[in-house]
């Protein structure tokens, strides 16, 4: 069974694969793969996202003095920032706060996962399907990363946007806007995924044929195994697709198996991210912008659930919202975007890497009857780090309560644009490829 | 204070090393998260919550090192079931059982014998059922409930299925244990702005707060002796097991490390305290000594 990001319908003969396996990438440097750029602050883009909505007041924006229904049970701890606290889960990134800046005053247009999330990933509620299973007006308009790979393109097989993460779920419903809508299948997002027992999977070469990066080694196996796949897709399978083209292509390179085997790292590394899906998917995310890969979306989880709700870990905590931010969000979150940075800075590769934290909103203020929060719309957060923009900023305020913007409301198609801006994509060239969002740069962060 | 505990922290909060601690012995190395430890009241198993594959159940562990984690419950569920306890007589437990509804979790509290077979329904899903801990006799149990539009500590009494409220305040009230005597209840409660850790009689009388910091603390849990409690606390930045004297004195930090150290549970003997950590990466059981 195939299972792609998105499917196309461009046939590759499987000569051609092993072609491009074998003379278009095979020798050539990294370095000589990268086709000619914008120039921007930032080289690369590591997007994650937090999915299921964080609570804003849980994390970087606490009002110790809300009413006791509305205010965190956590302590409020300082920051490196002046006046500015952070709750006690998050220790590791208060001391770090002069490395990363953080918007407050986000808001977005609906509290439906499904909307936001389309919001959230591609900047506008075109094509976005709720609960209510209705389409809103308009085509989906690309995801942030596609619109990146469009611009910022790869040569040689390499995709210029990966994530690193499953396809993302609202119960059972996939999300819209994950993929390149009409930029083409070229600009699809390549998956890769953290498995706790299998290391890195390669999604796309989940082809049910046994094949594993070592059997790839052998350029007879590979052949007959290509071999396979036609003789199934003469018989009506799924076609050969680009995207299986720089799949067996990428595989074909020892360097690119090395770049996704987090075995290539020291124990203690990998611990500093911590041991835990996301830890190791941060982890996977910098050994790919160290190879110059444009843009990596790492995905939180797949679904907005917490295992309670028979998800995946995600931050939509309607119950149980304290005891999950104590025993894992919180730790989690701090030590694995702690650690990011830290590594990202010893290697030299934060000042031209932009990190971006994000959910698709936030949660409701008021704390419900279970003990949990509520989606919320209206106000949330965002970390933003490296890349170029001004560190140890807070741009944006929102009320008392974390209710509303206060001062400079953002949203994520201002996150968007200014994600572009970084990387050097001016608004001309978004306009050239119908990329624009109608958000704003936010100024103050650069 | 936060400041200072705060600059404390900074120092500390950098990254978990390896073999700080001479005296904890690692148990468990199978790398899954791990939470909500029980120790059996013979001495020989620990009960805890995992996520592995992305499935939460109840598991147990011979306390003998590197011995292999079994799941509990048999048949296992299809569904979440987590942060359990033993029966003081050691034949039954009590866990949180989660039914879904399409992707609404909807907890209740199950009893099941301690061989994992024979799982039934002692409190049905009314709110947000969890943390049931067994009285000493075995005629009741404490626990969690959100029935109230709080979380608040109930007591139920499983052969006439009497419900009591034991707390009453805006703020959360969790994490109960009891004392092996019966007579006092430890709890921690964020009823002062942030957790502390509280106890009272079984009746909710005579409540005591016991910490006063400006802090996490969290999962008491006391000694067989009843004389000392065992909690988490993040006073130093990050999560580390402390012990003090029922009545709040003689603090002593038993965990050291970089890490999250969380959920202690006291040996019969009261000589030892399991715990979790990922002080060397992964979250595992591990067990320190008190013997000198």
């Amino acid at each position: 069974m195939l299972t792609l990001g998105a499917k196309t319908s461009i046939p590759v003969s499987r000569r051609g694969a092993i072609q491009i396996g074998a003379s278009a990438i095979l020798g050539m440097s990294w370095d000589r793969l990268l086709a000619q750029a914008p120039t921007g602050s930032a080289k690369s883009v590591i997007f994650l996202w937090l999915w299921g909505g964080p609570s804003q007041l849980d994390t970087f924006d606490p009002k110790p003095n809300a009413p006791s229904e509305f205010r965190s049970p956590f302590a409020n701890i300082p920051t490196k920032i002046p006046g500015v606290h952070f709750t006690e889960l998050f220790p590791m990134l208060a001391h770090r706060s002069d490395h990363f800046s953080l918007l407050r005053s986000m808001h977005t247009q609906s509290n439906d996962h499904g909307v936001a999330g389309t919001i959230g990933l591609t900047g506008s509620i075109a094509g976005a399907v709720g609960l209510d299973g209705k389409p809103r007006p308009g085509q989906a308009r690309p995801t942030l990363g596609s619109t990146v790979a469009k611009v910022r393109r790869m040569q040689g097989g390499l995709p210029s946007f990966l994530v690193v993460g499953g396809k993302l779920h609202q119960g059972k419903k996939p999300i819209i806007g994950e993929n390149s809508g009409f930029l083409g299948a070229s600009c699809d997002p390549f998956r890769l995924e953290f498995d706790e027992e299998k290391g890195t999977r390669v999604n796309a070469l989940d082809l049910g044929q046994g094949l594993t990066p070592e059997r790839l080694d052998d350029r007879q196996r590979l052949a007959g195994a290509l071999d396979d796949i036609e003789r199934k897709l003469q018989k009506g399978a799924s076609p050969w697709t680009e995207q299986m083209q720089q799949a067996y292509a990428l595989l074909l390179r020892p360097e690119s198996r090395k770049m996704f085997d987090l075995g290539q790292e020291t124990p203690a590394m990998r611990d500093r991210y911590g041991r835990t899906r996301f830890g190791q998917s941060c982890l996977l995310a910098r050994r790919l912008v160290e190879k110059k890969v444009p843009f990596v979306q790492v995905n939180w989880s797949d679904h907005v659930e917490a295992e309670e709700d028979a998800g995946d870990g995600g931050w939509d905590h309607h119950y149980r919202n304290f005891q999950i931010m104590v025993d894992r969000h919180g730790p989690w979150l701090d030590r694995s975007i702690s650690t990011l940075l830290d590594d990202l800075r010893d290697r030299g590769l934060l000042e031209s890497t932009l990190v971006v934290a994000v959910g698709e909103f936030g949660r409701t203020p008021k704390i419900n009857e279970k003990a949990g929060r509520d989606h919320w719309e209206h106000c949330y957060c965002a970390l933003v780090a490296g890349g170029g923009i001004k560190p140890g900023r807070v741009i944006g305020t929102s009320d008392a309560r974390a209710e509303r913007p206060a001062e400079r409301p953002l949203t994520p198609a201002d996150l968007g644009a200014t994600i572009h801006q970084a990387l050097g994509i001016t608004s001309e060239q978004s306009q050239s490829f119908g990329l624009a969002t109608g958000g704003e740069v936010i100024g103050e962060l650069f | 204070m936060v400041a200072f505990c705060l600059a404390w922290s900074l120092a500390q909060v950098v990254m978990p090393q390896t073999g700080q601690e001479e005296k904890a012995r690692q148990i468990t190395s199978d790398g899954s998260f791990k939470s909500h430890l029980s120790w059996s009241p013979d001495g020989k198993k620990l009960l805890f919550t995992r996520i592995h594959k992305g499935k939460m159940e109840l598991c147990s562990v011979d306390q003998l090192q590197g011995s292999k984690v079994e799941p509990l419950v048999q048949p296992p569920p299809n569904t979440p079931h987590f942060d359990g306890s033993w029966s003081l007589d050691g034949k039954q437990i009590a866990y949180v059982h989660d039914i879904l509804q399409g992707t609404d979790g909807k907890l209740q509290i199950n009893i099941v014998n301690a061989d994992g077979t024979q799982p039934k329904v002692v409190i049905p899903h009314k709110a947000f059922e969890e943390s049931p801990r067994f009285t000493p006799d075995g005629q009741k149990l404490l626990w969690v409930s959100t029935r109230d539009g709080n979380q608040e500590i109930y007591s139920f009494e499983i052969t006439s299925a009497k419900v009591t409220r034991l707390t009453q305040n805006p703020g959360f009230d969790n994490n109960p244990n009891i004392r092996r005597d019966g007579q006092r209840v430890v709890f921690s409660s964020s009823r002062y702005g942030n957790f502390e850790i509280l106890s009272m009689n079984m009746d909710g009388s005579d409540t005591k707060r016991l910490t006063n910091h400006g802090s996490l603390d969290i999962w008491p849990s006391f000694s067989p002796d009843g004389g000392k409690i065992a909690f988490t606390s993040n006073r130093t930045g990050n999560y580390n097991i402390f012990v003090m004297d029922e009545n709040g004195g003689n603090l002593a930090q038993i965990t050291n490390n970089r890490g999250v150290n969380n959920f202690a549970a006291w040996n019969p003997s009261g000589e030892e305290i399991a715990y979790i950590s990922n002080k060397n990466g992964a979250y595992e059981i591990y067990i320190h000594s008190l013997r000198k």
